[in-house]
């Protein structure tokens, strides 16, 4: 009781509000049923890579989620076991993490612990089921015990191997891009990313700005920062859609039962999208400029289409300086990095 | 005997010294009050997607998003007192197909009789000023109604797709983004309730979308290709749209 004073930090530090780093986001939602550990982040790494998942042990999660794609594949559509190709593009991961509202294209899985267990039981994808990488795991010699040390358990289940993947996949941030720099002042936009800047975020709109007069490229409503997703689903005007029934892929509206839906996918986010060519839920634009060729058309016509999507009336200069902006939220770090683990388990592997 | 005065405050320290200003300590909360923000379109409930309604240029519309903040939602007590917050922001939205056009909220109040409600239609300024990643990630500041990268809230949208010409095409995207601390406008609805002793008040905060885009006598011309989108820094185009939004609220007590 002699330093009863001692306790004063303590009581200060409890009544300060928690550090805010300034380039950071609304932090990530940790599920209270799967805190991250640095046991469960390590096993969800090891299962992330390992194609122990698929029925014949060829593909693993990043097989198609490749680290230097940013987690992308570079195909249109993604191919699984056997060289079936399944029906959607594959999304990069980065940031992943923070995403809080329904996952997939199509929003099929309500977040990352249940999305990790599609892809096992897809034909098209690691082609097996749940029962039989059960038994490859706990057969082996180490999964048990990295079990162990992760959730108190050797018992392997496939809610625990969602679990671990969804704890690794939220480790994946990127929050070094340029344009992270440039919001932190530590760097300045070249001309044309300057420009790209303005359109994407629709500057040209205040008649007294320095961009009054520039054409708006509505990117934002949707791509909103600082993730560059809303979550949301929208018609972006792929398809032309006489009626609700006509869309090649009802996307949305195929999960949520709602003919409204239909045409409709997830907004992608943005950060590094440099890497993930190609873009779009079938990978249809081979290139970010198709993808800037396509807003600006205004897209096909559709009743659910979004009202924010129209023909924008962009100069090539202008279409440019979009996809030079895009360029900025690619995040070189964030890539370089998971390549280091991927070259670290092969030497491992080597040895 | 110093020490053990100390010891025995410090309980007392750490259960109140990190109350911020806004705790409320003994809110007497006695009488539930159900709330509900209803859409409409003309006076009908307002079906997003499903139906076409008609507008005053003789085009038609199948609205596709109606959302608007409200802050500092007030009870007004009827003797003058002090009012009641019932909650500092929320966000009423309607962008479903699939839903009712009525979103439900449930508040336990202070018994006692109220001459009405008030709120500010929009994000007020001391939140309008805050960076969206102070709050966390799924609460109704960050849900993607930002401006820009860091500051600025859109206040509210109405978003539809239109029929020009008589095609069946509805091809033409309206889209109606409005905010900003000149916008921020406080709403008072004035109607006597009571909650408490046995009452249990169901309130109706009615917003009509076709009164927003053309009432008191003007109408928004839908058809001119300059005012067919209003976003960021145009908000002069539909400073209109807002003002008709504004005063048009009406408040229903069952």
């Amino acid at each position: 009781m002699g330093r009863w004073w001692t306790i004063l930090p303590l009581l200060w530090l409890a009544c300060t509000p928690e550090p805010t780093d300034p380039a950071a986001f609304a932090a990530i939602l940790y599920p209270a049923d799967n805190p991250s550990t640095a046991a469960g982040v390590a096993l969800g790494e090891r299962l992330f890579f390992d194609p122990i998942l698929s029925a014949d042990s060829t593909i693993s999660c990043a097989s198609c989620h490749q680290p230097g794609r940013a987690f992308s594949d570079g195909l249109p559509l993604s191919i699984g076991i056997d060289g079936l190709a399944g029906n959607r593009n594959t999304p990069g991961l980065t940031n992943v993490g923070y995403y809080h509202l329904p996952l997939f294209w199509d929003g099929r899985a309500t977040n990352l612990e249940e999305q990790a267990l599609h892809p096992v039981g897809t034909a098209h994808e690691m082609g097996g089921s749940w029962p039989e990488v059960i038994g490859h795991l706990s057969g082996t010699e180490d999964y048990p015990h990295w079990f162990l040390e992760a959730f108190g358990t050797s018992d392997i289940d496939s809610t625990l191997v969602g679990r671990a993947l969804a704890q690794y996949q939220r480790t994946l941030v990127s929050r070094d891009s340029k344009y992270d720099r440039v919001l932190r002042g530590e760097a300045s936009y070249t001309s044309a990313e300057a420009l790209g800047h303005a359109l994407f975020f629709d500057l040209g709109d205040d008649p007294g700005g320095d961009h009054a007069g520039l054409p708006t490229a509505e990117c934002a409503h949707c791509h909103t920062p600082p993730h560059f997703t809303n979550q949301r689903f929208e018609n972006n005007g792929l398809d032309e859609a006489p009626d609700l029934d006509a869309f090649p892929d009802a996307g949305r509206g195929a999960v949520s039962g709602n003919p409204f839906d239909n045409g409709k996918f997830r907004t992608p986010g943005l950060r590094n999208v440099a890497l993930t060519a190609p873009y779009m839920h079938d990978g249809r634009f081979a290139t970010l400029e198709e993808v800037i060729d396509h807003y600006d058309s205004g897209g096909r016509y559709a009743e659910n289409r979004s009202a924010n999507v129209h023909a924008l009336g962009l100069s090539p200069g202008q279409k440019a300086a979009l996809v030079a902006f895009l360029h900025t939220l690619t995040d070189t770090s964030f890539v370089g990095s998971r390549q280091d683990f991927r070259r670290r388990r092969a030497g491992a592997g080597s040895e | 005997m110093k020490n053990l005065l100390l010891f025995l405050l410090l309980p007392l320290l750490l259960t109140t010294g990190c109350l911020d200003d806004d705790d409320q300590l003994d809110p007497l909360r006695e009488g539930e009050l159900a709330l509900a923000y209803r859409a409409e379109y003309g006076g009908q409930p307002l079906d997003i997607q499903r139906k076409v309604y008609g507008y005053p240029t003789g085009d038609s519309l199948k609205v596709l998003l109606f959302q608007y903040y409200v802050s500092d939602l007030e009870l007004l007590p009827a003797d003058g007192g002090e009012s009641i917050r019932l909650e500092e922001i929320d966000l009423i939205r309607r962008r479903s197909a699939a839903g009712d056009p009525t979103v439900e909220r449930t508040y336990l109040v202070p018994a006692g009789d109220y001459r009405g409600l008030r709120f500010g239609l929009g994000v007020k300024p001391e939140l309008n000023a805050m960076n969206p990643s102070k709050f966390a990630a799924n609460y109704v500041l960050n849900e993607a109604e930002f401006w820009g990268p860091t500051t600025r809230y859109v206040f509210a949208k109405i978003e539809a797709n239109a029929m020009l010409e008589d095609d069946g095409r509805f091809d033409t995207g309206l889209s109606y983004h409005m905010g900003s601390d000149a916008l921020y406008t406080t709403v008072t609805l004035d109607r006597r309730f009571t909650v408490g002793s046995g009452r249990t008040p169901r309130l109706t905060v009615v917003a009509d979308v076709l009164k927003a885009l053309s009432g008191n006598g003007e109408t928004f011309d839908i058809t001119a290709p300059g005012k067919q989108t209003v976003h960021g820094g145009n908000q002069d185009v539909a400073v209109g749209i807002w003002n008709r939004l504004a005063t048009q609220f009406a408040l229903r007590v069952e």
